[in-house]
């Protein structure tokens, strides 16, 4: 018994609060509509009412809340009624409420609709019955078709409108423009007539006096005979071979390397197969 | 020639580390007069620029695989103006929030004796090209929307094809490193030009 009376308490005071949250959002969204209507945007108005469904939202979980005791037990009976001024109650309801009287019980501890639209209800719920489970499925399953068939053709007329109005001028940029543009000033797609874009370096195979060498290996070649360094530095050997082919841009400059070099031409076989086998590794 | 990602550097002294935040666009030939427009109506309140600059990229090819490229613009239509000479670093990949395209950028203005210079330095010219286009500004942001020409003759500037029937459209920013609210503005400026133009972060190896 203690334990309910708690329960009550706790969730009692739990409701006051969501409540109160409650009336001041919508005390705040009244003020807001009275005062600034003009300036009002539908936005901020949806924003009022989501804060209010949220707010409703919270409220309802409260109320399902395992710890709350249903409410639907207790009862409140006014134990005195008179049409004099109390100051409690004044305060307590922050003015609203000056007298509890006979005209502002029903009101405030109403439980039940009112007798009209309790009669309303009762006549809708007679007549609903009346049709039987059938029929009433077959106008749920009708009515539901009206509104897809509805909202289908809202959209089509949406999307034909939008197409309509924008196709002269939706292709206004064009992708395949974009990246061919960006890959042009990034790395020179497309620029260079003469020589493809990411050639090799100065490396050109098959020089004279090599006769047996590889077309790869010719790189190494240079890499072997190039006393003083050049001013081309070649590449890695394994990239040359790769690239192997593509023509120089600076020829006259190798073949002074090779000029210069006074290596014996089985020398130079030999020191090259020694060269060759850590780049294969 | 790699470095790490710069903006993971602390700044120890000497320069401090500009990078360009940047996202790419492009626009049809017969789009581009209302693209001005907005362009005139969002950007800051000035003349509108136009300029005619020959570019030309260098590249030295070093031991490593990768060259090391360097850019040289020097404009056609300002006489007077010094050559410019920028080194763009490799796009710091990883961060998929950033929404611009974010690299080391150094710049420096040089006299006009700067090709002979890269060339006794050991680079070679990989490819030049001209740009012929209007210039925008606001605030730190720069807009520039330019044709891109081939030229047909190497070292003739007179003789120039254009690329495509577009126009690219660069929204860049050079700022310190670490500042990627940057890459925001700049979003946000990007969502005012939809759908004339799409501006994005286009990765340039994606499209090797």
């Amino acid at each position: 018994m203690q334990r309910e009376e708690k329960q009550l308490e706790a969730s009692l005071d739990a409701l006051l609060s969501q409540v109160a949250d409650l009336k001041n959002s919508l005390g705040s969204f009244i003020y807001k509509l009275e005062n600034e209507y003009d300036r009002l945007t539908w936005p901020s108005v949806l924003d009022s009412f989501a804060l209010l469904s949220g707010q409703l939202n919270t409220l309802n979980k409260v109320l399902k809340h395992e710890k709350t005791p249903l409410f639907r037990n207790q009862v409140i009976i006014p134990l005195v009624l008179s049409p004099d001024r109390d100051e409690d109650l004044m305060r307590q309801t922050e003015g609203r409420v000056p007298v509890f009287s006979h005209e502002v019980v029903p009101d405030h501890l109403r439980t039940k609709p009112d007798p009209e639209v309790e009669e309303q209800e009762k006549q809708l719920t007679t007549d609903a019955a009346r049709i039987g489970a059938d029929a009433a499925q077959k106008q749920i399953q009708s009515l539901n078709k009206m509104c897809s068939n509805l909202l289908e053709k809202i959209n089509k007329e949406e999307r034909e409108s939008e197409s309509g109005g924008l196709r002269p001028n939706k292709q206004t940029f064009n992708p395949a423009d974009t990246n061919a543009l960006v890959a042009a000033v990034a790395f020179g797609k497309g620029l260079s007539n003469w020589r493809p874009s990411g050639s090799s370096g100065p490396s050109q195979p098959g020089q004279p006096g090599a006769g047996t060498v590889l077309a790869g290996a010719s790189g190494l070649q240079q890499v072997q005979m190039a006393g003083a360094p050049s001013q081309q530095q070649p590449m890695l050997s394994g990239v040359q071979m790769a690239q192997a082919g593509q023509p120089g841009k600076m020829p006259s400059g190798i073949k002074t390397n090779i000029k210069s070099a006074s290596m014996h031409p089985y020398q130079r076989h030999a020191s090259i197969r020694l060269k060759m086998f850590p780049c294969l590794l | 020639m790699e470095a790490p990602p710069v903006t993971m550097m602390p700044v120890t002294g000497g320069t401090i580390n500009m990078m360009e935040y940047l996202l790419q666009g492009s626009v049809l030939d017969h789009s581009l007069e209302s693209l001005i427009h907005r362009l005139r109506g969002l950007c800051d309140n000035m003349e509108p620029e136009t300029f005619v600059d020959h570019e030309m990229v260098f590249l030295l090819k070093g031991q490593q695989a990768s060259p090391f490229v360097l850019r040289a613009r020097r404009s056609l239509d300002r006489t007077g103006a010094p050559w410019h000479l920028r080194y763009l670093g490799q796009p710091e990949m990883g961060d998929k929030n950033r929404h611009a395209l974010v690299r080391n950028c150094v710049d420096i203005a040089t006299s006009e004796n700067l090709t002979d210079f890269l060339m006794e330095m050991g680079f070679r010219m990989d490819h030049e090209f001209v740009a012929r286009g209007h210039l925008f500004r606001k605030g730190i942001m720069k807009i520039v929307v330019y044709k891109v020409f081939r030229i047909l003759v190497p070292g003739n500037t007179e003789n120039t094809e254009a690329l495509s029937l577009s126009y690219l459209v660069e929204l860049s920013v050079v700022a310190p490193a670490g500042q990627d609210v940057v890459s925001d503005d700049m979003r946000n400026f990007a969502e005012q030009l939809k759908p004339l133009v799409h501006l994005e972060k286009i990765d340039p190896k994606r499209l090797m």
